[in-house]
């Protein structure tokens, strides 16, 4: 167990080192050279050569690259070319206010999709089940600005009640404030990610259902709820920690259209601020912040699984 | 030294200190009578001192409430939002700046200015030197007071070849700053300039304490003080309570940025927010049908045109860029694109928004026939002309798909190549033999013609270069004239409207929307939310 949890962060470390080599080189290629950004169009050359070497420009590549490789691990994320301030900065409170949003939208929305597709599988077939497919066929079709449309125009604007954007800081709000500000980008995300979760929670214990050892149970007169809570479910973990897992590193790095059409101040946004002021570090940092996110929670989803099933820790 | 020019023609019949006088008068409840019977002593004509007086009632008749918050949306911001004047470059900078920092002069409506942290302004007769006397008792942030010091910092940082200043430009006449007391400034200019005291007024010249090196917040002597900043997000003020002037009439002043249209105009229509910029053309009618909301719309000189590079082959015949100006369906444009919300243009940069238009130049018109006469001596038959276009501004592409249109009708063939608008003024613009731009309006008409249409101008889309044009824009710089000074800026004028070779179809106006229940609003056509003048001014009128 302790080798392959070991393995496990071996790899994640590799596919950390080869996508920051990606991030580096892929913004490097990008037209335009941070100095003279920086500096404006009014810059001699003489100041774009002096600034350069501040910045560490005039050095080959791959120095430049261990150099931001180093400094990244030890947490400076390099200071803004749009701003002047260290990416650190902007970056931290985004953070938060991305990371409150997923989480709420994972507290409410994984409960609520799992057990309606657990429910789904308990009861293969039936009028409750081909609804909730048709539903949640019908959600993943649809991308997140209509669902968010839909919702501003029933909310909002037909019952008048809720927020079309999240507007102003959390201090000194009430409850009800805040959950008329966060209700409806919540709901979008929770919709979004319930379909995947309800429709592959679903195929997973079903999965399960088939095999003989649920036949025998269900043979032996075993209750259709008990095979499924004490003998199906926990070999359906593994898949569905993973689609969980997959949907919450979603929630941190792909909420792009969500946050933009409710204007709130995440992650997501400040990369489109960041790609519109072409502010190349800052790109950087959110890249690397972006990988690492998705490589720590596959790790536990990973991680999960292997507790969860003793198979895959004793592969044939 | 003499009391010099000034734009704004209620200063211009009357002296600072006579207005000064005007406005004691309605304070202590003057009639018409009262005021027209000194204004006509004071020599004014009766159709000048009319107009004093109902601008004054109108001020007097809505006296701000104090109290109550208002969020105010912008749409342009990001990381590089900034506390910094030298630096501003969006509406959401400009407008934090007037919540925060305070001017020597502060613009009017007509693009005049007033005095404002200056108390007064004086230039010796051929504009080359000009004396400020600072304001005395006025207080930063931080309670320092107000010097000659600040200023001179202020303004050094905007001088040299190394400024960073963004508007370096319009002060580059400046030769020194000189302290002549604490409280009395000297501007030595190299050339006459007597638009300074304007270029002053506009957003990048706000004043600094002197040494502040740290913009993490905004030490100016504004109505607000800094109760959060956050760049990319928000900017919060709450009153300043030793503001020296009149204004700041809000608990909290939000200016809250949402970029993308739709989510602002949601957040607005369902009364998140009080007000927003840049109300797409095609929310004008649903905004004017909802109960409590406005349009905030101001008539501007900004724009939308057609460049053809003169000092290029495939741009530079003459008879072609005279048939694309004649096939610029302008009326359609205005109506259709723009929804009313604008000016016919008449290729030339300054409209009626400028203080120094020039009416007299006859309106250039859709005009297929002659346009046509253009064409086929032009030469060109149906060789494909490549026009590239951008959505820079609304109207930017259409004002080519239109001239498409109408010379397919003369046989002409224009491609009109559609890029992105990423990347546009970089790769495309000043670069392509034809391309669109969209410019903003500038203070003056000086300055905009300064800027874009002068021979060495680093923005002379066209490279239009014209010696004659160039000597007169320097010239009249320190006209002091009036009759001579609008005899000039109409040849100017002329000039460029008959030779530079752009097409100018129409000029936009800056449509914001707010809820009725915000007053105070400005009308200085230079930006958005009034010229980012209104922070001073706004307040609430249903607390």
């Amino acid at each position: 167990m302790r080798g392959l949890i070991l393995r496990r962060i071996g790899i994640g470390l590799i596919t950390v080192l080869a996508v920051s080599i990606i991030i580096f080189f892929g913004t490097k290629i990008l037209p335009g050279d941070a100095a003279q950004i920086r500096l404006g169009q009014q810059a001699t050359p003489e100041n774009v050569a002096a600034f350069r070497e501040r910045l560490g420009l005039d050095k080959p590549y791959w120095v430049q690259y261990l150099t931001w490789l180093g400094n990244f691990l030890r947490g400076d994320l390099g200071i803004s070319l749009a701003s002047d301030v260290p990416i650190t900065n902007l970056i931290a409170d985004r953070y938060k206010n991305t990371v409150i949003v997923s989480c709420l939208t994972a507290l409410i929305g994984v409960p609520i999709s799992l057990m309606l597709g657990i429910m789904a599988a308990m009861f293969p077939g039936s009028l409750y089940d081909r609804i909730l497919t048709f539903i949640s066929v019908t959600l993943v079709a649809a991308p997140e600005f209509f669902t968010a449309t839909l919702l501003v125009l029933l909310f909002v604007f037909a019952l008048d009640i809720g927020n079309a954007v999240v507007v102003g800081s959390t201090e000194g709000k009430g409850f009800f404030e805040l959950i008329s500000h966060f209700a409806l980008p919540i709901a979008t995300l929770s919709f979004v990610i319930a379909s995947q979760l309800i429709r592959m929670s679903r195929a997973a214990v079903l999965n399960v259902m088939s095999s003989p050892y649920i036949e025998m149970a269900i043979l032996k007169g075993v209750p259709r709820g008990r095979i499924i809570f004490r003998h199906a479910l926990l070999n359906a973990i593994g898949p569905i920690v993973n689609v969980v897992a997959l949907n919450l590193a979603y929630l941190v790095t792909g909420v792009i259209v969500v946050e933009v059409y409710f204007a709130y101040p995440g992650l997501a946004t400040l990369i489109v601020q960041g790609v519109q002021s072409r502010d190349f570090v800052l790109i950087q940092g959110l890249g690397m912040i972006f990988c690492l996110t998705y490589v720590i929670l596959m790790l536990i989803a990973d991680i999960a699984a292997y507790a969860s099933n003793p198979r895959l820790r004793h592969p044939k | 030294m003499s009391d010099f020019k000034n734009t704004d023609p209620r200063l211009t019949t009357l002296g600072y200190r006579e207005n000064m006088h005007l406005n004691e008068m309605m304070k202590r409840g003057a009639s018409r009578r009262d005021v027209m019977t000194w204004l006509m002593a004071a020599g004014a004509t009766t159709f000048a001192s009319g107009s004093v007086f109902d601008g004054l009632a109108h001020a007097a008749a809505h006296t701000p409430k104090r109290g109550g918050k208002l969020i105010m949306a912008a749409d342009q911001h990001g990381p590089n939002d900034t506390l910094d004047p030298a630096l501003y470059t969006s509406a959401a900078d400009y407008f934090r700046g007037r919540m925060f920092y305070g001017s020597l002069t502060r613009l009017t409506p007509e693009l005049g200015y007033e005095p404002e942290l200056a108390e007064e302004i004086t230039s010796n007769d051929d504009a080359t030197e000009w004396t400020f006397k600072i304001r005395k008792g006025v207080e930063f942030h931080s309670g320092k007071t107000l010097t000659a010091d600040d200023v001179i910092f202020t303004m050094n940082r905007h001088m040299g070849k190394d400024s960073i200043s963004k508007a370096s430009s319009l002060v580059s006449m400046v030769d020194k700053w000189e302290k002549v007391n604490d409280y009395e400034v000297k501007a030595v200019l190299n050339s006459p300039n007597a638009d300074l005291p304007i270029a002053l007024g506009t957003f990048h010249f706000k004043i600094l304490a002197e040494g502040t090196e740290d913009f993490a917040t905004a030490n100016g002597t504004g109505p607000y003080k800094v109760k959060e900043f956050k760049p990319g997000v928000r900017a919060v003020g709450v009153p300043f309570e030793n503001y020296w002037g009149e204004g700041g009439y809000l608990d909290e002043l939000e200016h809250y940025g949402i970029g993308d249209s739709t989510a602002r105009l949601n957040a607005f229509l369902a009364g998140d927010v009080d007000a927003m910029v840049n109300l797409p053309p095609k929310a004008i009618s649903q905004v004017e049908g909802t109960d409590g909301k406005e349009i905030w719309s101001l008539q501007a000189g900004a724009y939308v045109n057609i460049t053809p590079r003169l000092d290029m082959k495939d741009s530079s015949n003459r008879h072609m860029w005279k048939a694309m100006q004649l096939l610029q369906d302008r009326k359609r444009l205005l109506k259709g694109v723009l929804k009313g919300q604008g000016t016919l243009g008449n290729d030339q940069p300054i409209n009626a928004a400028y203080f120094d238009h020039c009416p007299d130049i006859p309106q250039r018109e859709l005009d297929p026939e002659k346009a046509k006469f253009h064409w086929e001596k032009s030469g060109l038959g149906n060789t494909p002309v490549p026009v590239v276009a951008a959505e820079v501004a609304p109207g930017a592409v259409e004002q080519c798909l239109f001239m498409q249109r109408e010379g397919k009708k003369i046989g002409a063939n224009f491609e009109v190549k559609k890029v992105t608008t990423d990347g546009y003024w970089g790769a495309v613009w000043l670069k392509e033999p034809i391309c669109v731009a969209s410019w903003n309006m500038r203070p003056t008409a000086n300055i905009m013609m300064t800027l874009a249409f002068k021979g060495d101008a680093d923005w002379n889309e066209t490279r239009w270069n014209n010696d004659k044009f160039n000597q007169l824009l320097v010239d009249v710089r320190g006209e002091t004239d009036a009759d001579k000074r609008k005899a000039k800026y109409c040849d100017l004028q002329t000039m460029i409207h008959e030779e530079n070779g752009m097409s100018l179809p129409v000029h936009r106006n800056y449509v914001d929307a707010a809820a009725s229940h915000v007053k105070g609003r400005t009308e200085v056509p230079l930006n958005n939310f009034g010229g980012a003048e209104s922070p001073v001014t706004l307040w609430r009128a249903d607390t």
